[in-house]
């Protein structure tokens, strides 16, 4: 059990997983002053949170505002999925910026005693003779743009933990989805047409914002030393989760994915290269050890998070109350 | 088709890692058979796949095309465990499609999703028979499954003797080991010509001595090769009711 009155700090606390985080954390006994620092301000009204809007590219603004606070836990989640918030490229360069400069300062910081940073199952890759579901155990080789840039962050957590001496805990997420998640899985099967692999059609699994939060919330409360897959139950395929949401599925082979892909980006709903994986090889982990090692389970099933991602309204159109031109 | 993925063996942990992965493992173990419950097959809700991938719809209508080719009769089932995982190691012929088969029939007889090794990686054959439950040929693929409660068959190799069971992998073997279930011998005979075939499950197979390493899995997986040679030789010859039984080697059989 840990002690009250610890300091939490939380890096990405903008996003819609990192707000919802910083809520939970709110309501923790244990947790005493809690600060965030992110590049845009959170989605929600936090209460308690001392909030830094700080952009990664900022280094010495970082190290200087993680430095004072000097917190005990530190929780970051300050990650740029490519094509969710910035395009590949940039949210490669966001992200590297931000877990150098974060995870370096939190090194600096004397109190320091636990890191928990998120990650994702695209860590193990889905090259050929891939597990269907691997667990925590299974051998680290991404092969997506994301899967390395997840794997970069665990091994400079890891780095940190090392030279510093303390633990180190990796939330290895299935793709978030949620009705505010920029997430580009979830923005594509929302399109009016969904394109499948008519060959391979594989199963993914997926996991809610907010289940995804109780996870990195579990994991900074007991001090997790280890990475856990974190997976909502069950599995759906892309013409199935199509189906569900009476989209039309559009059957694709070898080189209309070209196109798809273009037309995609076109429409709004870019395809990177660890969606497109998603959907041609799969994304499945093992969950197996979640309640063990953070004493909770998912609330929500795969397919209940698809069903909820098509009843999540779209564009709610606000008219003006008065009415200026 | 099984392979020995360059490992020796799957059981042997550094001492001081052993300790803490075999309590994570019980732990683990007990926190799932609390929260037990065990997919009923024909529960199983059509128009979504499994943890695996495997789509109960394709597999109702597999078994429903299955039986213009085989007309299984299936025993021994009662000597499976009801809600915990086991590893069933059949004998299979060249092209018999013996684990398959096996897996389609038993998960009637047991009314639980039953999988089979023996997925290959490419498209489209891949993708089918991981929908209709196939696995990777891979002991981590099987160890997972094993651990979450899942039945799974998989074939031995191929021997050209009758009556006689080539080699069971033994660190698919080491995969159930790990995982902490029972592995169960299973005789199956079909005919290249004929409807009908069987499959008979043995008692659960016991190594003959207790090892600390990796000869607890290769001894387990000798074993298994004997409960399931053993098993033919108390099925005896089938039958097909016609001249080819006057043949002594007329392919007909299990082995």
């Amino acid at each position: 059990m840990m002690m009250t009155g610890k300091r939490v700090f939380v890096s990405g606390v903008g996003g819609e997983l990192g707000t919802t985080i910083a809520g939970l954390l709110e309501q923790e006994s244990w947790v005493g002053e809690l600060s965030g620092i992110d590049a845009d301000p959170p989605r929600h009204r936090l209460h308690r949170t001392v909030f830094h809007r700080i952009h990664p590219d900022e280094h010495d603004r970082i190290v200087d505002t993680v430095c004072r606070f000097n917190p005990h836990v530190l929780v970051h989640v300050g990650v740029w999925e490519p094509d969710a918030r910035a395009a590949p490229s940039a949210a490669a360069t966001l992200t590297d910026q931000a877990a150098t400069s974060i995870l370096g300062a939190a090194a600096e910081c004397s109190a320091l005693e636990h890191v928990v940073v998120r990650s994702g199952i695209e860590i193990y890759g889905r090259g050929r003779g891939a597990l269907t579901r691997p667990s925590e155990s299974a051998p680290i080789a991404p092969t997506s743009d994301w899967g390395r840039t997840v794997a970069a962050i665990e091994h400079t957590a890891a780095k940190v933990g090392e030279r510093v001496g303390v633990t180190v805990g990796a939330v290895r997420l299935a793709p978030v989805l949620g009705p505010h998640v920029p997430s580009p899985l979830g923005r594509l099967l929302r399109q009016p047409g969904v394109p499948f692999s008519v060959l391979a059609d594989p199963p993914f699994a997926v996991i809610e914002d907010r289940d995804a939060a109780r996870a990195i919330v579990a994991a900074a409360r007991i001090g997790l030393a280890e990475p856990v897959n974190v997976v909502a139950a069950g599995a759906i395929t892309a013409l199935q989760a199509a189906r569900r949401g009476r989209r039309i599925p559009i059957p694709l082979v070898g080189p209309d994915w070209r196109i798809a892909r273009a037309l995609s980006f076109l429409l709004g709903a870019p395809i990177p290269d660890h969606v497109s994986e998603t959907l041609h090889r799969g994304r499945l982990a093992d969950n197996g050890r979640m309640r063990e090692l953070l004493g909770i389970v998912p609330e929500h099933g795969t397919v209940d998070v698809i069903d909820r991602l098509y009843h999540w309204p779209s564009i709610i159109h606000q008219p003006a109350r008065v009415q200026v031109a | 088709m099984t392979s020995t993925h360059g490992t020796v063996g799957r059981v042997v942990n550094f001492p001081v890692r052993d300790t803490a992965t075999r309590a994570g493992a019980a732990v683990s173990r007990a926190a799932a058979d609390v929260g037990a419950s065990v997919t009923r097959f024909t529960d199983e809700q059509a128009g979504v796949v499994d943890d695996w991938g495997r789509d109960p719809g394709l597999v109702r209508i597999v078994i429903g095309a299955s039986r213009l080719r085989w007309d299984v009769t299936v025993g021994g089932d009662q000597r499976l465990p009801k809600r915990k995982g086991a590893l069933i190691v059949v004998n299979a012929r060249a092209l018999a499609l013996a684990p398959i088969f096996s897996a389609l029939a038993l998960s009637e007889a047991v009314d639980r999703p039953v999988r089979f090794v023996g997925r290959p990686d490419t498209a489209p054959v891949g993708a089918f028979v991981r929908r209709i439950g196939g696995l990777l040929d891979h002991p981590d693929e099987v160890a997972g499954a094993l651990a979450a409660g899942e039945l799974v068959i998989m074939g031995a190799t191929h021997d050209e003797r009758l009556r006689k069971v080539g080699r069971v992998d033994h660190a698919l073997v080491g995969g159930a080991l790990a995982a902490g279930v029972q592995v169960f011998p299973a005789a199956t005979l079909s005919s290249p010509i004929g409807r009908a075939a069987r499959l008979e499950i043995g008692t659960a197979s016991r190594s003959p001595r207790r090892r600390r390493g990796p000869l607890s899995e290769l001894e387990l997986a000798d074993q298994v090769g004997r409960d399931i040679e053993m098993l033919l030789a108390e099925l005896g010859d089938i039958r097909t009711g016609t001249p080819l039984d006057w043949f002594p080697l007329t392919g007909i059989g299990g082995a």
